[in-house]
């Protein structure tokens, strides 16, 4: 079985004999990446500094609550916010692998930029093994190209280093328990944020309206699962959908946008199957948004399709 | 672990690990010689089998030379099929995650599992007849090849993937496998 204390160890060893001066490390505040930066802060101390980009397409309140988490690690930490950058560079852009190699491109200018400044010659990244899995390369094909691994672009000015590169979420989970990190029990949220979950054109009002779906649906099925009326899914979320359909408001006719409601359950997120929520909190949801969101959504699925053939995200 | 670029070819071998099984993913062209090993997996992966079969490298090497045991996945048993003189191609119905497959002989590898259980799967290809030195394991409503036993040599072949979590009894396939490997060390 896995053994968090001897990857601990292991690791910490080799990040030390490897990182001979200063690193940056990319923290989102999601599980993998708060652990890459544990391990590497046992292994070389102060000389890391960990950043967060706020790249504008973050779910509700989040930049505050990571910069809580940061705070509470004991790590030196850097916020920087480059939403008006991500933005422009996604004007226009539907294709979902194209939006993941800009949105990966961006990642890298920034981290190489704030690199230069503190004269950092390393980038530690929390990749786990389903990012470069699905990245493809070689026989593999790609399933999705990860910002951190599939969607970088071919020139870099700075070396990267993956120590959980092996490792499953769920075992990344052990090490964090291991490391007593809070966030250890975090759902997963990818790199590329909301701006997957945005169906098509990425505008400040599309990620507006992700966004509020996205809170209300994690509220409902967390308030669900504290009432003990359901299992806690691995991941659950909501994905604003480009298809409009014809609904009534107050006698008057309504044209507004679709949201899919998702959950799974998992382990590693290599397979999934789709949560059996309780028709009562799904209702809950769908009334929520539909209320909430007033004339932009009049619509709401939910996603039964398990992985494979689907996959958890859906672009 | 013979790696054919599959999905879940490093969850093979994170399963073999779990199992207490020294192990290592090496690619589908190291060449038989460099092999020192007592037990061989042959993972799944893209290529199809009909137009792309030389993607699969060396595996026709490790079947024609070995005399240890292989345990050959999705693709990897299809390539088995044809390689001893059966035929693979595009399913009629290809399955895709849950299905429900039905034991027909244990012959060690379904040692003490249920009659019937559920499997993933993800396959566009599938094993479409079989040879004399065959014997069928297992089945799927559509899928009429879903286990087998080349009976000549210590080779097995599975087209779902009990490597996956989701996939009941796939540590207990597993540990069948390896004790297919182990008596074979003796």
């Amino acid at each position: 079985m896995f053994d968090p204390e001897k990857f601990v160890e292991e690791k910490t060893r080799e990040l030390k004999n490897k990182i001979e001066d200063k690193s940056i490390i990319a923290c989102s505040g999601g599980v993998d990446s708060t652990v890459a930066a544990v391990l590497t802060a046992k292994a070389i101390g102060n000389r890391l500094i960990a950043v967060y980009v706020d790249t504008g397409f973050m779910r509700k309140n989040e930049s505050e609550e990571v910069k809580k988490i940061l705070e509470d690690l004991n790590v030196n930490f850097k916020l920087v916010n480059e939403s008006q950058e991500f933005y422009e560079a996604l004007k226009g852009i539907i294709e979902p692998e194209e939006k993941r190699k800009i949105i990966g491109e961006k990642f890298i200018r920034v981290f190489e930029r704030i690199a230069k400044e503190e004269k950092a010659k390393y980038l530690v990244q929390g990749t786990i093994a389903p990012d470069w899995i699905e990245s493809g390369g070689g026989l593999r094909d790609t399933i999705k190209s990860h910002h951190n691994v599939g969607a970088l672009p071919k020139r870099m000015n700075i070396e990267l280093i993956e120590p959980l590169r092996d490792l499953y979420k769920d075992e990344v989970r052990e090490v964090a328990r291991f490391l007593g990190i809070r966030v250890a029990e975090r759902q997963p949220f990818p790199g590329p944020a909301l701006a997957i979950r945005v169906i098509g054109e990425i505008t400040s009002e599309s990620v507006e309206i992700a966004r509020e779906a996205n809170a209300i649906a994690e509220e409902e099925i967390e308030r669900a699962v504290e009432e003990g009326k359901m299992e806690r899914p691995w991941q659950y979320f909501a994905v604003l959908l480009s298809s409009k359909s014809v609904g009534v408001h107050g006698d008057v006719r309504a044209y507004g946008y679709t949201i899919a409601i998702r959950a799974v359950q998992s382990i590693d997120g290599m397979t999934a199957a789709y949560s059996k929520i309780p028709h009562e909190v799904l209702e809950k949801i769908s009334i929520r948004i539909t209320n909430e969101l007033k004339d932009k959504v009049n619509r709401i699925v939910y996603d039964i399709t398990n992985k494979p053939p689907g996959t958890i995200e859906w672009e | 672990m013979v790696d054919n670029g599959g999905q879940w070819t490093h969850r093979e071998w994170r399963v073999l690990r779990y199992l207490g099984v020294e192990t290592k993913i090496i690619p589908n062209t190291t060449s038989f010689k460099a092999l020192n090993v007592n037990g061989l997996v042959l993972s799944g992966g893209a290529p199809r089998i009909e137009k792309e079969a030389l993607k699969l490298g060396k595996t026709a090497e490790y079947l024609d030379k070995a005399n240890f045991p292989i345990l050959g996945i999705c693709v990897g048993c299809q390539f088995m099929v044809i390689h001893f003189g059966g035929k693979a191609g595009p399913a009629e119905t290809p399955e895709y995650g849950k299905t429900k497959i039905f034991v027909d002989e244990e012959n060690g590898l379904f040692k003490s599992l249920p009659k019937s259980f559920f499997v993933w799967e993800s396959h566009n290809d599938e094993v479409k007849r079989l040879t004399e030195d065959f014997e069928i394991l297992a089945h799927s409503k559509n899928c009429a090849v879903q286990a087998f036993k080349y009976l000549k040599k210590p080779f097995y072949g599975v087209q779902f993937h009990p490597e996956v979590e989701h996939t009941e009894y796939g540590y207990d396939i597993f540990k069948n496998f390896l004790k297919v490997c182990e008596e074979y060390m003796k």
